[in-house]
């Protein structure tokens, strides 16, 4: 278990205040926010490798607060890796197992299963200034993983990385934590890296963590009207029923209106639908009628770009935003009548 | 549109001229200095010279006073710079400009100060009791170091400058307490910057006259160094010895600047 508590850092005109965090054995915990929220600080504090104010920090039920990071052992992966250039990939990896003072199989062995594992046995010899973005990444993780740490810090791992790569080494990142079950604490600014790879997470502004909780809680819940907005205000239908209908499909009926989903297991309860996944239109939509409503026009409301509506479909009313040009074509007006497509593939379930 | 970029290349060529020409001027400058010496003196008389009595000591004396100026700057400028360069403290400003002094001022008023100094009472104890520094060799090492230690403080300051803090945080991380992670991480990476700092420092000292011919003083055969060399022979109209002085600092100048660019990978000069 990693406790932070009552954690407080002053830096310049920046602070963090009372930060408390308790992450369990082999957790995946992660800590989300906008730029400049501080994040990066939390993990430098859980490392040792910032002065704070007051708090403390336990390590597997040890009080480290005062250990140098020398003492802590703390795989830690800063943002854009810091690889070290004057290093081949094998000396990187086995920086620190050399200060270790193992014997030489027994690290010759760890590193071997680490590049196994980590899928980098190809590159070894190889110069690290010569690496992909995703590839320093692995590697990076596999120095901070060589000296069995008891936990695992990741600043915004995919920070630099393209967005397919990005993609493809979130999965890779939850297997290597599956197979090695490190406790792992990863920071990040991207809402949809953090509902795909969290079990828990902290949503951080502002040097205060705004909410705790699972992806579902924070998404369903926002606790806080910076949380909500963080992730993008969702409109969040309370449903009455469901039915099965067969064909992996199933009909959520909230507020009387029938919405059609792919087969969920549980009974659903809430439907979370962000306003930018509701489509507007003034003349009947082409195609099949699935999940597309009639609704009236309530409210209209210019947001920086974009124009707000508030679209009322039966005993529901959901929130809508299109871009002002889009809506200035169709010449919307409040009280009329328009056509409503909900996207299927981005209904959130819980 | 057109029309106005059309106006604009043309009126850049008059600034090209100006500043192309200035760049042209500059370098033909130099070369014709250098083409108006090679044209004093034939082959035989600078071979004969250069391995002359005199000049062989001045080049072995100059030698050997820098390289142990060089060696003791270094020793006190990495740590002194990369504090300099980390540090965070109140009048930090105020030690900065105290650094910079002896690179702006004349190293003939560094020789003299130093030549004041020693005439204190604590200066003369010095003298006295440890080493005598005024007309002798030592003399001449310690002005090249005064003049020279501010440069290496400056050079590797901005190298440490440039070196992310992150690498001695994972450095930390891996197991390693600051003064290790300093041998095995820092250092690495300002190994370029080092070796040019101490290739600059090494040929600034080689070529120190200032400072130490107001401290060490112009004794042929004694504290004759290369450029000590240059004044005495001019002084007593020897112009052949002179010049083949002049083409050795030349040489010595051309090899830190190959060296500086080797290590640099150019990116320094471009």
């Amino acid at each position: 278990m990693i406790s932070v508590k009552g954690l407080s850092v002053k830096i310049g005109s920046f602070s963090l205040k009372d930060i408390n965090l308790d992450i369990p054995e082999g957790g995946y915990f992660m800590v989300v926010g906008p730029t400049g929220a501080g994040k990066t600080i939390i993990l430098e504090s859980i490392a040792g490798l910032q002065r704070f104010r007051s708090g403390e920090i336990w390590i597997s039920g040890k009080d480290v607060t005062s250990l140098p990071p020398e003492q802590r052992q703390i795989g830690y992966v800063p943002q854009d890796y810091a690889l070290f250039p004057f290093l081949n990939v094998r000396d990187n990896i086995t920086f620190g197992l050399r200060r270790m003072g193992n014997n030489k199989q027994q690290n010759k062995e760890r590193m071997e299963s680490l590049a196994h594992i980590l899928g980098i046995h190809h590159l070894l010899e190889r110069s690290v200034r010569k690496l992909s973005g995703g590839e320093k990444q692995r590697v990076a993780i596999a120095r901070a993983l060589a000296i069995s740490p008891k936990v695992l810090l990741l600043d915004e791992p995919m920070g630099s990385l393209d967005v397919r790569t990005a993609k493809y080494l979130r999965l890779e990142l939850k297997r290597y934590h599956e197979e090695l079950g490190i406790t792992t604490i990863h920071v990040t600014h991207n809402l949809i890296e953090a509902e795909e790879m969290a079990e828990r997470m902290a949503i951080l502004n502002m040097g205060r963590v705004e909410q705790v909780g699972t992806p579902d809680e924070v998404f369903f819940y926002p606790q806080s009207p910076f949380v909500a907005d963080f992730i993008g205000t969702p409109n969040i239908l309370d449903c009455d029923y469901c039915n099965d209908l067969g064909h992996g499909l199933m009909e959520a009926v909230c507020g009387g209106v029938p919405i059609i989903l792919p087969h969920y297991e549980a009974p659903v309860r809430k439907l979370a639908l962000l306003p930018r996944d509701v489509y507007v239109t003034t003349r009947t939509p082409p195609g099949p009628g699935i999940n597309r409503f009639k609704g009236t026009v309530m409210e209209i409301a210019p947001f920086s770009s974009l124009m707000k509506l508030t679209i009322r479909v039966g005993e529901i009313s959901l929130l809508a935003e299109l871009p002002q040009d889009i809506f200035e074509e169709m010449d919307i007006k409040i009280g009329q009548e328009v056509h409503l497509i909900l996207k299927l593939r981005s209904l959130r379930v819980h | 549109m057109n029309r106005k970029k059309t106006h604009l290349i043309q009126g850049e060529r008059p600034f090209k001229i100006v500043t192309y020409g200035a760049l042209a001027l500059i370098v033909s400058f130099f070369v014709i200095i250098l083409i108006s010496l090679a044209a004093y003196t034939d082959t035989r008389t600078l071979f004969s010279v250069l391995v002359s009595r005199e000049i062989l000591f001045a080049v072995r004396l100059t030698i050997f006073t820098a390289t142990a100026a060089t060696i003791l700057a270094m020793i006190i400028a990495i740590p002194a710079a990369y504090a300099i360069s980390h540090a965070k403290f109140p009048g930090k400003d105020v030690v900065d400009t105290i650094l910079d002094v002896p690179i702006v001022l004349s190293p003939v008023a560094i020789g003299a100060a130093l030549l004041v100094f020693f005439n204190t009472s604590v200066g003369s104890a010095v003298e006295n009791g440890l080493m005598r520094f005024v007309f002798e060799v030592p003399g001449i090492i310690l002005a090249q170091f005064t003049v020279v230690i501010a440069l290496a403080i400056r050079l590797l300051k901005s190298t440490f400058d440039g070196i992310d803090q992150r690498y001695e945080q994972v450095g930390r991380t891996l197991g390693y307490s600051k003064s290790q992670v300093f041998l095995r991480v820092t250092l690495p990476l300002a190994k370029n910057g080092v070796i040019a700092a101490g290739v600059l420092t090494w040929a600034r000292a080689i070529g120190e006259f200032g400072a130490t011919v107001t401290l060490a003083g112009a004794t042929k055969m004694k504290t004759e160094t290369l450029p000590v060399a240059i004044f005495l022979n001019l002084a007593t109209a020897e112009v052949e010895k002179a010049v083949a002085v002049i083409f050795i600092l030349v040489a010595v100048a051309a090899g830190a600047l190959i060296i500086l660019r080797k290590v640099t990978g150019q990116r320094r000069f471009e």
